[in-house]
């Protein structure tokens, strides 16, 4: 009899040790540690993870680093680079003869394809001469504000004329692709970072890396969950600009991705007024419909498209795109601050 | 149940609860640790607790710059040469793991140690 009060006494002196440990941040031996670089893809690189050591931590982190630096060689449309063969390379061979793609590339452009057949067209990779000629002018806007000027409609219109994926090819065979219109360039900003993220998941996981959530600037893919088993939390930031680091939402993620596409943080002004920059393939236009869209899914490429998508789509165009496809969920940031979710987003109530 | 059964149980509660004003009081103390971390392009610069208010300028080669301040345990980055003024625009930090970045100047600043983030990371 005695013997039970001793071991359920025991019992519950571990429990609530262990209640007490998993509130710190260590567990199994394992610390928590963070990284960033600001050398890939134009943008911010974090990575938090767990290991047994910094030195762990720094090899797996580096490894990780000179993937990401990889990805962003290939996916460049402004450099070219000693011995790769980037995208790059296939605009400024448009219309002449088609070129060599390491086939990650080839890979990618295959995701824009399909993307842009699911998206029916709203994500398009063979849209880069319109948005070169928005990204000219937002580079000056943001240099000199004083005269920031709006692309003439003309140009746009004559740059939208070559913008038909069909005109992309891809020889998979051969290992080449070619753009059988002169004057059309590939973009991949719509679906870049998403399919590096997901690649790099992948590798983190061969790398042993088994709970480690990394944002490709604001691209936040969790690999496994925190090491105490918990999910990663994750605010979806507040989409004003004087705001930045705030969020209307917290949202539980392990083994998902999650990518916001907003109108707030890549933008110029014109005359007092915002323009973002992201195009609605429609119009030419940047769209305006809602301050910003969230999307999750478990690939962070398909997160990454649809989250283009929704953006240049009315919030219940959207919703109803989102609730016919399975594994993709939506959080939509309304202009009077509010908030719509998709059915499956699941949301932290306690928020 | 005899009366050692009470000593024993009410023994062990004791025994927990120290263990738990223990570790409260640790995480406690790394709270009174949180410092900003200054990096320029990869560089460590400087280490600033957050719990003394100072203004740092973080002064680049060729001229840009970034002025941090820290003032009441927070750290926030108050003007800056770059073109973009996300790093203005970002509200202070304070706890372990948040950061204020500068992408044009390549500054970072996180916080190490102190009280645990409210989230692991964020999306925009």
């Amino acid at each position: 009899m005695k013997k039970k009060y001793i071991m359920s006494a025991a019992l519950l002196f571990s429990a609530l040790l262990l209640a007490v440990l998993s509130r710190h941040s260590s567990f199994g031996g394992m610390q928590r540690y963070e990284a960033t670089f600001l050398d890939v893809f134009d943008t911010v690189t974090s990575i938090t993870g767990y290991a047994k050591s910094e030195e762990i931590f720094t090899e797996q982190v580096e490894l990780l680093h000179a993937k990401l630096q990889r990805y962003h060689q290939l996916f460049d449309i402004y450099h070219s680079y000693e011995g790769v063969h980037n995208i790059k390379d296939i605009n400024d061979a448009a219309g002449r003869r088609p070129v060599e793609a390491d086939p990650e590339v080839i890979e990618l452009l295959k995701l824009g394809q399909d993307m842009y057949r699911r998206t029916e067209g709203k994500v398009n990779i063979a849209y880069g001469s319109v948005l070169a000629v928005w990204h000219e002018y937002r580079e000056a806007g943001i240099e000199n504000p004083q005269n920031a000027q709006l692309p003439p409609a003309d140009l746009l219109g004559a740059c939208a004329e070559h913008t038909d994926i069909s005109k992309l090819v891809i020889d998979e065979g051969a290992g080449t692709v070619f753009l059988e219109d002169e004057e059309m360039r590939l973009d991949v900003g719509s679906i870049g970072k998403g399919f590096a993220a997901q690649r790099l998941a992948e590798y983190a996981r061969e790398i042993g890396m088994e709970h480690v959530l990394f944002s490709l600037g604001g691209n936040v893919c969790a690999v496994g969950a925190k090491a105490d088993g918990t999910p990663w939390r994750v605010g979806i930031e507040k989409p004003r600009p004087e705001a930045q680091g705030s969020y209307v939402q917290a949202v539980e993620l392990a083994g998902r991705s999650l990518v916001t596409s907003g109108d707030y943080q890549r933008y110029y002004e014109v005359d007092g007024r915002r323009y973002c920059h992201i195009i609605d393939p429609e119009t030419g236009m940047p769209a305006e419909f809602f301050p910003s869209v969230t999307v999750m899914a478990e690939d962070s490429g398909m997160a990454d498209a649809f989250s283009t998508a929704l953006f240049v789509m009315g919030q219940e165009e959207g919703l109803a795109l989102v609730e016919e496809l399975e594994d993709v969920e939506a959080l939509w940031v309304m202009e009077d601050g509010g908030i719509r979710c998709s059915s499956g987003f699941g949301i932290d109530e306690e928020e | 149940m005899k009366k050692n059964d009470f000593i024993l149980i009410a023994g062990l509660l004791l025994a927990a609860l120290a263990a738990f004003g223990g570790i409260s009081w640790y995480l406690a103390a790394d709270t009174q640790k949180a410092e900003a971390v200054v990096e320029v392009d990869g560089q460590e610069k400087g280490r600033y607790p957050l719990d003394q208010d100072t203004s740092v300028e973080i002064q680049l080669e060729d001229g840009s710059y970034n002025l941090l301040e820290i003032k009441d345990g927070r750290a926030d980055i108050t003007e800056a040469s770059c073109p973009d003024k996300i790093c203005v625009d970002h509200r202070p930090v304070s706890r372990r793991g948040e950061s204020l970045v500068c992408l044009p100047n390549k500054v970072v600043v996180e916080i190490e140690n102190g009280q645990e983030a409210e989230v692991d990371g964020m999306t925009h």
